[in-house]
């Protein structure tokens, strides 16, 4: 075997070994989060160790029992709410917004273009309380759509972040050539800039998604009536209810997973797709 | 179609002043050629014809209307790009389309003058492709194409051969020209290309520094270059242009330049005692047997373009290029004998013309 041979096989073990380490690291604990979800009650109590599962003892009762008895077929609707309403408005928001501090001059636009990104210099554990005090004294506090306010504050910076920097990319003389051909400011944008920023806002909608999907802490914070609840706020619910049941709160934490993860899937092979090429010389 | 008329256009970018004080008239059917080195304003007067880059002073008017408060869709015109700036995301007939659409045209009559525009520009077969399936020819094509089919008032077109390659931009440079003589719309062409210009341009202006230098047909800017910027930047090899100072021999005027001085025969003009720029282009010398009045230099290096040879010579620390014929034949540090052709002659005083 020469050198060069010796050398490539020995870096492809240490990737292979490294992907395993990390996919274990990751899959595990989702793994026995799906097996404990689909066992019996009697077969966890007897035997919590136990990683296999058993095909013939599957048992979706606790679905069942999450969805209907515990109210999250209530507390999924709340969590898709409250995240298609954030992806839509921050995908809107973002888009003129980016599209400003790119393309248009005005005075402050800089300043505007740089201080977009200082909002997270705020943890949100800093804002949670004075938040929590002023939604109190407005009687906004118990509902969801502050929720969606907040979130759209949360995301919103990084939205505008990616999409400018995208917008950045796209070739002036394009919209050059859309104003001409006869459309408006808004008709570029429409026509022109968004059909070709498909990677950029398919990534800006997913990053929203799960943010707003995930989030936990202002749900719990803000949020009393079970009716409003999210997912996340829910599983907490039912975590820590008195009859705690283990595969219970596993069927609910994959009822949480599982939309982020198949979105993912979806989505991935438009994040990856540049649409640009072709527009220019060549 | 119609006439374009600018005047007195400015444009400042912040202290850098891009467009000072622009006049132009362009009649209806000519093709105009604005000429001139990158960063003279060529393409800035362009945006602002085409209502892209707003001016800061001046009026754009079309067929004599005022258009400065027109936004670019409704000053019908259209504009061919240096990059193409096709839309990617839609088909070559789309792109063609698209301004149609914009424009509320119906469908059946927009896929007629699609194909009509399609086929004039021999890209009918294409119609289903997107632009990145197309070459860099076809790409240039279709961009043509999406300005042509909508029969603007005005065609602007910027440097929208240079990214093709050489043989490529030859002949399109020809179908251009054919197409304008068949279609006889009024074009505004944007080019640092010389022999674009020439080749292509009814009426040529050439420009610096945010200014008009000369406006002219291609003959009359090549003859009689209304300064000395023109006079170099026109011509390739550029003009030999000598500083010096008219002198008076008796009763005939000599010029007497740093390194050589020249009988001017019977110059007109009084210049004896004032300092000028004296021009001759490299094909207005002649080779000749040493006589009365001859000019020795010493040739220094040859280049032959094939169809004739460029001879670049030294009269001591000054240089001369002179052409040959393609059979001339010369070595290095040869003497040569030259005549110049005194009727050709161009004198600038503080670098503008004097005849």
């Amino acid at each position: 075997m020469t050198r060069e041979a010796l050398e490539r096989s020995i870096i492809r073990l240490i990737r292979i070994a490294g992907i395993l380490f990390f996919a274990v690291i990751v899959a595990f604990p989702f793994y026995w989060m799906i097996v404990s979800s689909l066992r019996p009650l009697e077969e966890i109590l007897m035997n919590p160790a136990n990683l296999g599962l058993d095909f013939r003892k599957i048992d979706l009762s606790a679905y069942y029992d999450v969805l209907f008895d515990h109210g999250f077929i209530r507390y999924i609707l709340n969590s898709l709410y409250v995240s298609i309403i954030t992806v839509a408005l921050s995908l809107t928001l973002a888009t003129v917004g980016g599209y400003a501090v790119t393309r248009l001059r005005f005075r402050g636009q800089s300043f505007m273009s740089y201080s977009i990104l200082i909002i997270y210099m705020f943890p949100a554990i800093v804002l949670v309380i004075p938040l929590y005090v002023i939604f109190s004294h407005m009687g906004f506090r118990d509902s969801i759509n502050v929720l969606i306010l907040v979130y759209l504050a949360q995301t919103l910076p990084v939205a505008l972040y990616m999409l400018r920097s995208y917008f950045k990319t796209l070739p002036l003389e394009m919209e050059n050539a859309g104003l001409i051909d006869g459309c408006s400011r808004f008709g570029v944008i429409w026509r022109i800039i968004i059909p070709l920023s498909a990677p950029a806002l398919a990534s800006v909608a997913l990053y929203t998604f799960m943010i707003a999907w995930n989030e936990f802490l202002f749900a719990f914070m803000f949020l009393d009536t079970p009716d409003k609840f999210t997912l996340s706020r829910g599983v907490v619910q039912l975590a820590g209810s008195v009859h705690l049941s283990k595969q219970l709160v596993m069927a609910a934490s994959v009822l949480v997973t599982l939309p982020i993860l198949l979105l993912f899937l979806f989505f991935e092979r438009y994040l990856v797709r540049g649409m640009t090429s072709g527009a220019m010389k060549g | 179609m119609a006439s374009l008329t600018l005047k007195g256009i400015g444009k400042r970018f912040g202290k850098t002043a891009a467009l000072s004080g622009v006049d132009l008239q362009v009649e209806d059917g000519k093709f105009c050629v604005l000429l001139g080195p990158s960063g003279c304003g060529k393409s800035t007067l362009l945006n602002v014809i085409a209502g892209l880059v707003p001016q800061d002073k001046g009026t754009v008017e079309l067929d004599g209307h005022s258009v400065d408060r027109l936004a670019p869709r409704d000053r019908d015109v259209a504009m061919v790009f240096q990059s193409y700036a096709l839309y990617p995301h839609m088909t070559v007939a789309k792109n063609l389309g698209f301004g149609l659409r914009m424009r509320g045209v119906p469908k059946a009559t927009i896929r007629k003058k699609v194909l009509d525009t399609a086929t004039l520009l021999g890209i009918d077969d294409l119609l289903n492709r997107k632009p990145r399936e197309l070459s860099g020819g076809q790409r240039q094509r279709v961009a043509m194409g999406r300005a042509l089919v909508r029969k603007p008032k005005l065609f602007l077109l910027d440097e929208p051969l240079s990214n093709l390659d050489a043989r490529l931009r030859a002949n399109v440079r020809l179908e251009l020209k054919q197409l304008h003589s068949q279609l006889k719309t009024t074009i505004v062409y944007v080019t640092h290309d010389q022999v674009e210009a020439m080749t292509l341009g009814e009426k040529v202006v050439v420009m610096r520094d945010g200014a008009v230098r000369q406006t002219g047909r291609p003959e009359t800017i090549y003859s009689f270059p209304a300064d000395t910027f023109v006079a170099t930047f026109i011509g390739s090899p550029e003009m030999n242009l000598y500083r010096g100072m008219i002198l008076r021999n008796g009763e005939r005027p000599v010029f007497q330049g740093r390194e050589f001085h020249m009988d001017m025969g019977n110059l007109r003009l009084n210049l004896v005692g004032r300092g000028v720029d004296l021009g001759f282009r490299p094909e207005d010398v002649r080779i000749v047997e040493a006589g009365a009045g001859t000019l020795p230099v010493k040739v220094e290096m040859i280049s032959d373009v094939g169809s004739e040879k460029f001879i670049h010579t030294q009269i001591g620390q000054e240089h001369l290029t002179l052409r040959a014929p393609k059979d001339a034949s010369f070595r290095p540090d040869e003497i040569i004998n030259l005549t110049i052709d005194l009727t050709r002659l161009h004198i600038f005083q503080k670098g503008v013309r004097v005849d």
